[in-house]
């Protein structure tokens, strides 16, 4: 891998912050490919990122950081690709259920599945279901995200997919949900299609999800 | 002979005589739909008229069965007091805070009549109500927030843990600095007030931030609320949290609430001869979805591992059955086993 890409990925990876402007700048005045830059230098950090973030090597705050470092190379380097148009993987939309305003998680995974090349809509948190439903009539994803990080807050999950199914469009979308208080019996007993544990394991069930 | 809940339950939680079973009591809300019906107090209302908040505390005793009562069910009364603005929420719904009004980490404006305001005065209130009514019978346990939970309200979780992130250490520092005496002040109010113990909900867990950051940035301040509050503390911190237990016996609590994740028998091999432990019934699968035997095997699993007060991880789901909550209390009455 070309030099400039190697301190790109370090940049975000490793999170200096100061490295990462200087060495996308220095990788488009020599004629990098642009889409190389995004794939080898900012997304292939961040999918050691999630990786180191899963195995509890770094943290919240450490991912945070990369995110916010793997954002800005990709205003960046965005306006470069020809036509301003990548191609999405599929879309996303997502959001944290009714009574629960913790959205970090969601936030992380917002990030990743952007950074993996998928289109997100992001409907924040609080999310009534009719909402839910009112979004995907209008925007027709393929993935429904459900996030929850409360106990308190769980049953939300289970009233948004019912909704889903009385107003026809369960079989149009596959549902993923996740939160710290989740696991996969859960999301098997409310009836989602499936569960992710944390973020970069949302990103493999999301592709998954699209490719089936 | 049979103890007495307030005995049994303050018994336990100096490790002293053991008596004729295991004490249940809940440092976090045990308030569901059941008991709101029976006692005929819903929330809002019971986040925000002390009598109601206390009745509905009484409740937990005498109905669900538990050796405390606890009356503080949200997580936001001192974000309230300190100008956040916060949707109280119904019968369905625990209260959410809906801005950060500290976002810029601007200096901390914390009212000279914090203990006055009104969501930390109805607290007081129903703790000292619930003294009349209940004090030396049930164990009454207070609830305040520490400063790294208050700079969660105050900033936003996100922003603020990302400037953990970026090692804005002095900006940190400042806000938690600025936080930390509004939870002393509220701790020992809530002590003058008639608590027996109060929790600190403190969230430092491992879901979001490193055991590094906890030692370098919280410790420090948690030994100093120790050291200026006479009472007991339970620390309590949501979530997987097996990598820090050493250094929570290290800031001087006397008691750590923890999750089923952590697991019993690590809790109480890790630091049981240094904090009284309370947990750890499973809330999400197990309370909330599970039938009243799935509850009693996990309540006897806690009892089995040696930990000292039998309670659910954390603040139940509103829908919980309240035959689940009694399953916690009778497989305390089959009493210690081993």
């Amino acid at each position: 891998m070309h030099e400039l890409l190697i301190k790109i990925n370090d940049a975000v990876q490793k999170r200096q912050q100061a490295e990462l402007v200087p060495s996308i700048e220095a990788a488009i005045e020599a004629g990098l490919n642009p889409k190389a830059i995004i794939d080898d230098g900012l997304i292939a950090a961040m999918d050691v990122v999630g990786s180191e973030f899963s195995d509890g090597i770094i943290f919240v705050p450490e991912m945070l950081v990369s995110a916010m470092l793997m954002k800005q190379g990709l205003k960046l380097i965005k306006p470069l690709i020809a036509g301003g148009s990548d191609e999405k993987k599929g879309k996303v939309l997502i959001g944290t259920v009714k009574g629960d305003l913790h959205d970090i998680g969601k936030n992380i995974v917002v990030m990743l599945l952007e950074g993996a090349g998928f289109e997100v809509v992001d409907l924040g948190v609080d999310l009534s279901v009719d909402q839910v439903v009112k979004k995907v009539a209008e925007l027709k994803p393929q993935i429904v995200g459900l996030s929850a990080l409360l106990t308190t807050t769980m049953p939300e999950m289970q009233k948004t997919i019912a909704a889903l199914t009385e107003s026809g469009f369960r079989d149009q979308v596959k549902v993923m949900v996740g939160g710290a208080p989740l696991n996969q019996a859960f999301a098997d007993s409310i009836g989602a299609d499936g569960y992710a544990k944390d973020a970069a394991e949302a990103v493999s069930l999301a592709r998954r999800m699209v490719s089936a | 002979m049979e103890q007495s809940p307030y005995i049994r339950a303050m018994s336990a939680l100096y490790q002293g005589r053991r008596g004729d079973r295991p004490a249940v009591a809940n440092p976090t809300s045990i308030v569901c739909h059941e008991l709101m019906e029976q006692t005929g107090i819903s929330f809002p209302e019971a986040h925000l008229n002390y009598k109601m908040m206390a009745d509905l505390a009484i409740a937990g005793h005498e109905i669900a069965g538990f050796d405390s009562v606890m009356p503080e069910y949200s997580v936001d009364q001192e974000a309230a007091a300190l100008g956040c603005t916060i949707d109280w929420g119904d019968k369905d719904q625990m209260p959410t805070a809906k801005d950060f009004p500290y976002a810029d980490f601007r200096d901390i404006e914390v009212p000279e009549n914090l203990l006055e305001k009104p969501s930390i005065r109805v607290v007081l209130d129903a703790i000292a109500y619930l003294r009349k009514h209940v004090g030396g019978k049930a164990m009454i346990i207070g609830k305040v927030m520490g400063p790294w939970t208050l700079a969660y309200h105050m900033a936003g979780t996100e922003n603020f843990l990302l400037q953990v992130g970026l090692g804005e250490e002095a900006k940190v520092r400042r806000m938690l600095d600025q936080l930390m005496p509004v939870t002393i002040a509220h701790l020992n109010a809530q002590f003058e007030a008639g608590a027996d113990v109060v929790t600190l909900g403190d969230h430092c867990t491992r879901n979001l931030v490193s055991p590094k950051h906890y030692e370098q940035l919280l410790l420090p301040l948690h030994k100093i609320i120790a050291r200026e509050v006479s009472g007991p503390i339970i620390l309590h911190v949501c979530g997987e949290c097996s990598d820090r237990l050493e250094l929570f016996s290290r800031s001087g609590f006397a008691a750590y609430h923890f999750e089923w994740s952590v697991g019993a028998l690590r809790a109480v091999q890790t630091i049981g001869d240094r904090m009284t432990l309370f947990g750890c019934v499973n809330n999400a699968q197990t309370l909330y979805q599970g039938t009243p035997e799935d509850v009693y095997k996990q309540a006897r699993m806690a009892i089995e591992a040696g930990v000292d007060v039998i309670c659910p991880e954390c603040a139940i789901p509103l829908s919980t059955p309240l035959e689940n909550l009694k399953a916690i209390v009778a497989a305390a009455r089959e009493g210690f086993g081993k």
